[in-house]
């Protein structure tokens, strides 16, 4: 026998976590101005549960994370339940069957914890909070356009104001690949080989015959930055046809951004398709200066079999950590003996009150213990002064 | 829709925040590459102080006469570790510490050119070719990489037992700690020294400018700058 010390009860398994004062009550303060502000924009709000059967959470776009699921068996219908890992799968099932009739275009929100196995380098956490928007039903520039302000609008409300979104179109590379008739074993290198930006070996999976579709490629790859600069290289590119089409879809994306929001900073990657399983159209992912994590990511995909939709998802743990700190509500300690009535109406005012269990015989003492910044006295508030 | 954005977040890119004020930093690589990056940084325009290249000068980060790049010098692998975590947005590291790492947040748009060499298996001359590895279920393999040795002998439908070290692999075969190595091979002079015999390339290696992708996703006009002047410096059109 070892004699393993007893684990310690404050030890999580990796990837989750405490919140704890203040950080709980600023999160969800955020998260409802989030939601809020995607309210104000029309988009209503839906509650899917955080479990499912695993056949129809993920069939669809869901198959793309079922990777990433937990799964658990029903002792009840003896069926595999799976936990979401994305809310998208769930409000597009929504969607496409009890809202099925709903009129269109269909706008709905949503705010919710989300559970993965497993977290990533970047993001170790394994439980994340959602809190999005999809706009069902139109396949157009405007709508695209549109999930980018109300995220900016939403962004800006919890106090955020640097931020960039880097618009994407994941199934150009596909349409690329597939149109220069690449056998699949290269075409998977070539895939990965533009994952990574490594030219190199871009052009090694391409060899001899294929240097101009490399030379293309790595002019696209090296594009990757400011959107007027971007949307230059992907129009001077050799598109085949279908891909043309979506790097037009994507100018017009982009200018009908720009004619809503002028100054908003947009970037484009012509190449990426990172993390993008389920999407057909123009992606989006939201960054803030200086921060390594994405804030926010989303895009075109087919809601159901057919329908055309797109949305963004931001995480609020993400965004919070990006914008300037929020203050709690200022707290308030109330001695024994005082008036009911005034806690009460300070409470009105938004303090929160902090009401003395028992008689203290120094309140300004114990007002400071229990980390009160104010004092209510005879005279009104007072400041309680730090040792 | 007019939403009323508060009027920094329509800022384009003007100056950048406070927090991204500071240069951008580029990871150097210890060692062998070192020497080589000299010629191509003064291509590129960069000066870094006298001493970076100096190894036995105990500092570790090294202004550079352009305000807005310093310099830091670190191990190999750790260039891509600085650099995957984006707290050196730029970096210079051989493919096979990507091989190794296979960090997805690394970019590597620039293949450099110099730092040439391969990752080979290399075994005693006393057993190179005594039986054939095709029969093989398994095999207890001396390497710095772990991650290439497994992979590479997984695909051969071979388990790799992995013995990791961190230098004098030569030494493992011929006392008894492993059947082959996998390593780094310049000209094979120290192969030869030590008995061993180069079975197979792995891979061909040169090294690479990498990027972290965040920040070429949040200052694209800073890295995609840096990115396009070292590829004037290697006067390289593709």
């Amino acid at each position: 026998m070892t004699d393993d010390p007893p684990p310690n009860p404050a030890l999580l398994p990796s990837g989750l976590r405490d919140l704890l004062p203040p950080e709980a009550e600023i999160e969800a303060a955020s998260v409802e101005a989030i939601m809020s502000s995607f309210a104000a924009h029309g988009y209503q709000r839906v509650k899917p549960p955080l479990l499912e059967f695993e056949d129809s959470l993920l069939a669809g776009a869901g198959g793309a994370v079922a990777e990433d699921t937990f799964r658990l068996l029903d002792p009840d219908s003896h069926r595999m339940l799976a936990l979401r890992s994305d809310t998208t799968p769930q409000v597009a099932r929504i969607a496409t069957t009890r809202l099925a009739a709903a009129p269109r275009p269909l706008r709905l929100s949503y705010a919710g914890q989300c559970l993965r196995t497993r977290g990533s380098q970047l993001a170790p956490d394994r439980q994340v909070a959602q809190s999005g928007i999809e706009l069902v039903g139109v396949d157009s520039p405007a709508a695209d356009a549109e999930i980018v302000l109300v995220v900016a609008d939403a962004l800006a409300a919890v106090g955020l104001t640097r931020f960039s979104f880097d618009l994407t179109l994941p199934p150009l590379v596909p349409a690329v690949l597939a149109a220069a008739g690449l056998d699949e074993a290269t075409r998977r290198g070539l895939a990965r080989a533009l994952d990574r930006k490594d030219a190199a070996a871009v052009r090694a999976h391409l060899g001899a015959d294929g240097a101009a579709l490399a030379r293309m490629l790595i002019e696209l790859l090296l594009a990757a930055g400011p959107a007027d600069r971007a949307l230059a290289a992907l129009d001077a590119a050799d598109l085949p046809d279908a891909a043309r089409r979506l790097a037009r879809r994507l100018q017009e994306t982009v200018a009908a951004i720009h004619a809503r929001a002028p100054g908003l900073k947009l970037t484009v990657d012509p190449i990426e398709f990172r993390g993008y399983l389920y999407h057909t159209g123009v992606c989006v992912t939201v960054y803030a200066p200086g921060r390594q994590e994405e804030l926010g990511r989303g895009g075109r995909y087919l809601c159901g079999e057919s329908e055309p939709a797109t949305g963004v998802t931001l995480f609020p743990d993400a965004v919070l950590r990006a914008a300037p700190r929020q203050t709690p509500r200022p707290r308030v300690f109330v001695p024994f003996d005082m008036d009911p009535e005034a806690a009460a109406d300070l409470r009105r005012q938004g303090y929160a009150t902090v009401v003395a269990l028992e008689p203290a015989t120094a309140p300004m003492a114990e007002a400071r213990r229990l980390e009160c910044a104010q004092i209510l006295t005879e005279h009104g508030l007072s400041t309680v002064a730090t040792e | 829709m007019t939403a009323p954005f508060a009027a920094a977040a329509l800022e384009p890119d003007a100056g950048g925040p406070p927090d991204l004020g500071g240069p951008v930093v580029l990871a150097l690589p210890k060692g062998r590459i070192l020497a080589e990056c000299g010629p191509l940084l003064a291509r590129a325009g960069v000066h870094p102080a006298a001493d970076y290249a100096d190894e036995s000068s105990r500092r570790l980060r090294f202004p550079t006469d352009d305000p807005g790049l310093d310099v830091i010098r670190v191990r190999p692998f750790d260039v891509a570790t600085f650099v995957a975590f984006g707290a050196a947005p730029l970096g210079i590291c051989g493919a096979d510490v990507l091989m190794e790492f296979d960090y997805p947040e690394i970019y590597a748009p620039l293949d450099l050119g110099i730092g040439g060499c391969r990752i080979s298996v290399a075994e005693p001359v006393a057993t190179a070719g005594s039986d054939d590895p095709r029969r093989w279920s398994r095999v207890r393999v001396a390497t710095k990489y772990p991650a290439i040795a497994r992979r590479h002998y997984a695909a051969r439908g071979i388990q790799a037992e992995v013995v990791e070290l961190n230098g004098a692999m030569e030494l493992a075969p011929g006392l008894g700690l492993s059947r082959v190595i996998v390593d780094l091979v310049a000209t094979g002079s120290t192969l030869k020294a030590n008995g061993l015999v180069e079975t197979e390339v792995i891979a061909h290696v040169t090294s690479r400018l990498i990027v972290n992708r965040t920040a070429l996703k949040t200052r694209p006009d800073v890295i995609s700058g840096w990115i396009a002047r070292f590829r004037a410096a290697l006067g390289d059109a593709a």
